[in-house]
């Protein structure tokens, strides 16, 4: 599995498969953040192309030092459905309806909160198999320490030291490619 | 009290275990460790819904078949049944592929578009050094029935000259003519010149042409028939980039 340094630099020379191994990569989260803020398949599908399009365009503009490739697909996907949804207001005169899809009731769907999902998701994905697995036990089956320590065989220590890396690095991907954290005040922080 | 342990912010933050009230008092008073405990409070609210997006379906691939026809018309065309280019039939499909709503999201993107290239020209005005400045560049790659070995490089440089490097095109009984194209609208171009045989050409684009509409640059095989307009066998393609 190629890095995204390297397929950065494939795409700026112009490799469309280079695209191609982004959209096999990345295509599934950024159609589901396109169906989550839009509501249908057809626009969400039309949005994932106008984005993929847009990657290729503006493939220049992508700096692996800035974030991943994933937090950028994202980023102009976010834009791209906004887009969408404003001049669907403009043309139909819908604004209640807009404003409707655009501010759900339920905080946890913000489109910042999506996005932060998808790449926390991501992340996960690409921990140590350990650290992946004792996070899974904690997050999902909401299993304290000795509890994860006792279904893996494990000892405690190990589990607490893969839980406490595993949710360090969690947290550096998701401050550097969250779409909520750059609306947080930046505090103090020091290394776990 | 000295600030708190890393593995103890993780089981708090996990809501494993209770604050003890000399911690509490000491987050009262450290922006630093509540800080910390915040950001981890939150990673694990969302790591705990991140459950259905592990195993999400793969992206369809017809979905990817669009991507690819826009990213490089030219090798859009499916079957590849001759090196004729049919530019009628591509102009239909580019209007079936836009929906109404695309205008103006295409009209902010060529606005993008413009914006970088308005700060290119600003820099090359504010007296920028360096060697040729390049305004647009594109890669062109051969058409399904030209072999794979041919292709080119363009690039138009700030003086209003395009440059065209080309390598492994057929060979002709006529001239080979470069073209820069309406990708929205292919019987839309403009015509650049010819490469006179030459592997490396520099070609004047006429002053006022709109780069971010004709950006899809054609390499074309021209017969000696007296017919200024494109024979419809293009040979090499790609899309001026800023």
């Amino acid at each position: 599995m190629s890095s995204d340094d390297e397929l950065a630099e494939r795409l700026r020379d112009g490799d469309e498969k280079a695209l191609r191994t982004a959209y096999d990569r990345h295509g599934a989260a950024v159609l589901y953040l396109a169906q989550r803020l839009l509501g249908n398949r057809a626009d969400a599908e039309d949005v994932t192309q106008l984005t993929f399009v847009a990657a290729w365009t503006g493939r220049d503009t992508f700096d692996p030092g800035r974030g991943t490739m994933l937090g950028w697909l994202l980023g102009i996907a976010r834009r791209k459905a906004v887009d969408r949804l404003r001049s669907a207001a403009r043309d139909d005169r819908l604004t209640e309806t807009v404003r409707a899809q655009t501010a759900p009731a339920d905080e946890t769907e913000s489109p910042e909160r999506i996005v932060d999902r998808l790449v926390v998701a991501d992340e996960l994905g690409r921990l140590p198999d350990e650290q992946r697995r004792t996070l899974e036990l904690a997050f999902y089956d909401d299993l304290t320490h000795p509890q994860i320590a006792a279904v893996t065989g494990l000892p405690l220590g190990t589990v607490k030291s893969h839980i406490r890396r595993g949710m360090a690095n969690l947290r550096r991907r998701w401050e550097v490619d969250g779409a909520a954290f750059g609306s947080r005040s930046v505090g103090p922080s020091r290394a776990l | 009290m000295q600030h708190l342990d890393p593995d103890r912010l993780v089981l708090l933050a996990l809501s494993e275990d209770q604050q003890h009230s000399d911690e509490s008092e000491h987050l009262a008073g450290c922006a630093g460790c509540r800080y910390d405990l915040e950001s981890l409070r939150e990673v694990s609210e969302i790591g705990a819904q991140t459950q259905d997006l592990r195993d999400l379906p793969p992206p369809p691939e017809h979905l990817w078949r669009a991507i690819e026809a826009e990213i490089a018309p030219a090798a859009a065309s499916p079957g590849g049944s001759a090196a004729v280019t049919d530019l009628a039939a591509h102009r239909g499909r580019a209007h079936r592929r836009r929906s109404r709503w695309l205008a103006p999201v295409l009209a902010a993107a060529a606005a993008a578009v413009l914006a970088v290239a308005g700060t290119v020209v600003f820099d090359r005005l504010a007296g920028r050094t360096g060697g040729e400045q390049v305004l647009a560049r594109a890669t062109l790659a051969p058409l399904e029935t030209v072999p794979a070995a041919a292709g080119g490089d363009v690039r138009v440089l700030a003086d209003g000259q395009m440059r065209v490097d080309v390598r492994g095109l057929p060979l002709t009984t006529g001239f080979h003519e470069v073209w820069l194209i309406d990708p929205d609208d292919l019987t839309k171009m403009v015509a650049i010149g010819n490469l006179s045989g030459q592997p490396d050409v520099v070609l004047p684009v006429p002053v006022g042409t709109d780069l971010n509409r004709y950006r899809l640059v054609d390499v074309s095989d021209e017969p000696h028939d007296g017919d200024a307009t494109h024979s419809g066998r293009s040979l090499l393609r790609g899309t001026l980039t800023s």
